[in-house]
């Protein structure tokens, strides 16, 4: 252990020397300023504009002519309508996404689970598959899936559904690595058919865990998801990325705080299920 | 005369270039209650596993209840054969997550064929013979109890109203007692008999006060031989403390035997 620590101390000290070595470690000409505007932007989060924009607002050229006048509570208030429809195709690319991804991972947690004892080639084959795709970022299956099949959702949630299978074939395989051999011989010795040997000792024993694995995979995605509009997948990504090139950090604000809503809630909900299920 | 339940000749189990079990000749008629007995390793759960069907091939001849074990069964042969052979094994073997009376119910599947394999509804009169199982074994209070919520003398009481529910024609119990206090263990004993009522009864016991009422007839294994076949009238304390001497002088070693599970872990989902 002391070894690994020492090891771990020097690779963090060789991390930082070298950056400020290489004055790679500036934090810019004024931090504090910039920080402050950028707090103060974020403290008036647009939607808050709705009730309190100007509903007036002149826009004039440099020798004072009137351009044109807008209702800020109507920007608004369309901008909220387009968050809301963003939200939802969000949420609808990580639902699918997720549960593709589960449909996907099954046989190949079937093939990896150790006491199931499938053909060794077939088990390092699925293995192999499920590692790749756990080390492939989604954003990365997500740029080559546009490639593909163009923008839009339907690349969201196939890059979902293969990032997350290698995660649900992990945790599925373990839940069933975890199962009551001897429960399941007892059933057998009874003379139930394998498909009873399913229905009543080995699906009662897994599906908790697999609806559980699903929970936590599907919240995960819900934040993940929001990311992909960034490549062009739609949704709240697609809100963030505008927000951010025009710098308009009070809508990022609004977005964001609709973020954290939708997984604190997902969250809320899925911590629920699960305890009803253990 | 009806044929045996059991017969045995020139038997040899042998795994990992070991012989297991290695019997001349054993016969074991319908009714019989047949104690077990011997030192750890002597084969007695390998005569119970290859009894029951879960033993890989063997040399010789071995039928039981008519079907011939030596020879590998057909999976419906394989599935009759368990159907009437009913096992209670050292562990408590529960199935975690269900009730005690779907635990109970599973005693039944052998029996369910056709489209019920893959539905988990059982019909009323499955249901009533169920809870009248778990009634015998005075636990019909318990019966929407989880089996993980239960204590371990409720667990092996179920397992008790699961074998009830199999009506086997061939019991094979395996250190029934193995996990529960004295006063447990001689209620256990008590329904097992009593489940055994018209069955053939096989028990692999350690403990010979509780010999007398679960078995007739005692065989004695030793070192995977049958070392003697006696009426359970025969049997003298100095025969037991002879066959449990060690060949090593390791008096005291009497722990638990730890076999009940199969050396090859995997669901063979297709047997």
């Amino acid at each position: 252990m002391g070894w690994l620590a020492l090891a771990y101390a020097l690779l963090v000290a060789l991390c930082l020397g070298s950056l400020i070595q290489e004055d790679e470690l500036s934090m810019g000409r004024n931090p504090i300023a910039n920080l402050l505007k950028t707090a103060g932007d974020f403290a008036h989060p647009s939607f808050l504009d709705v009730w309190l924009g100007n509903p007036a607002l002149e826009y004039r050229s440099d020798d004072g002519t009137l351009l044109r006048v807008e209702n800020r509570q109507d920007v608004e208030r369309n901008y909220l309508a387009g968050l809301a429809e963003a939200t939802w195709t969000t949420l609808r690319i990580a639902t699918l996404g997720s549960l593709l991804g589960a449909l996907l991972s099954l046989p190949l947690a079937l093939l990896t689970a150790r006491n199931l004892a499938a053909p060794r080639p077939l088990a390092w084959l699925a293995k192999g598959i499920l590692d790749v795709v756990r080390s492939i970022h989604t954003l990365v299956f997500g740029l080559v899936l546009v490639g593909i099949v163009g923008l839009g959702p339907t690349a969201g949630i196939l890059a979902i559904g293969l990032h997350s299978m290698g995660t649900y074939g992990k945790l599925f395989s373990e839940a069933i690595e975890s199962l009551d051999m001897a429960a399941i011989n007892a059933v057998r010795s009874v003379g139930a058919s394998p498909a009873q040997v399913f229905l009543h000792a080995i699906w009662p024993a897994v599906m908790p865990q697999f609806i559980s694995s699903h929970l936590y995979i599907w919240e995960f995605n819900i934040r993940d998801s929001t990311i992909l509009g960034i490549i062009g997948a739609g949704g709240l990504g697609l809100l963030i990325t505008e927000a951010t090139s025009l710098f308009q950090w009070g809508r990022l604000s609004t977005v964001l705080i609709v973020v954290v809503i939708l997984v604190a809630s997902f969250d809320a909900m899925s911590r629920r299920i699960r305890a009803a299920l253990l | 005369m009806s044929a045996p339940v059991i017969a045995m000749d020139s038997l040899v189990c042998a795994a990992g270039g070991r012989t297991l079990l290695d019997i001349a000749e054993l016969r074991v008629q319908p009714g019989e209650r047949v104690g077990v007995v011997g030192p750890n390793g002597a084969g007695k759960s390998t005569l119970l596993r290859a009894l029951s069907g879960f033993m890989p091939p063997m040399h010789g001849q071995l039928e039981v209840l008519g079907h011939l074990l030596q020879t590998a069964l057909t999976a419906a042969e394989l599935r009759q054969l368990r159907q009437e052979v009913g096992q209670v094994l050292q562990g408590l073997h529960l199935v975690a997550r269900l009730s005690a009376l779907d635990n109970v119910l599973i005693g039944c599947l052998g029996r369910i064929s056709g489209w019920r394999h893959w539905s988990r509804r059982f019909t009323a009169t499955e249901n009533a013979q169920a809870r009248a199982a778990l009634q015998a074994v005075g636990l019909q209070t318990r019966a929407a109890t989880r089996a993980d919520q239960l204590s371990g003398g409720e667990r092996q009481k179920v397992a008790m109203a699961r074998l009830l529910m199999q009506q086997p024609r061939l019991i094979l119990a395996d250190e029934p007692t193995a996990a529960l206090d004295p006063a447990a263990a001689i209620e256990v004993c008590q329904l097992l008999a009593q489940a055994a009522r018209g069955a053939t009864l096989i028990t692999v016991v350690h403990n010979p006060a509780l010999l007398a009422g679960l078995a007739d007839r005692v065989i004695g294994l030793r070192a995977g031989r049958i070392a003697f076949d006696l009426p359970v009238a025969e049997v003298s304390e100095a025969l037991l403390a002879e066959l449990y001497r060690p060949a090593s002088e390791q008096q005291n070693q009497r722990q638990p035997e730890a076999l009940a599970t199969p050396p090859n872990h995997s669901i063979e989902v297709c047997s």
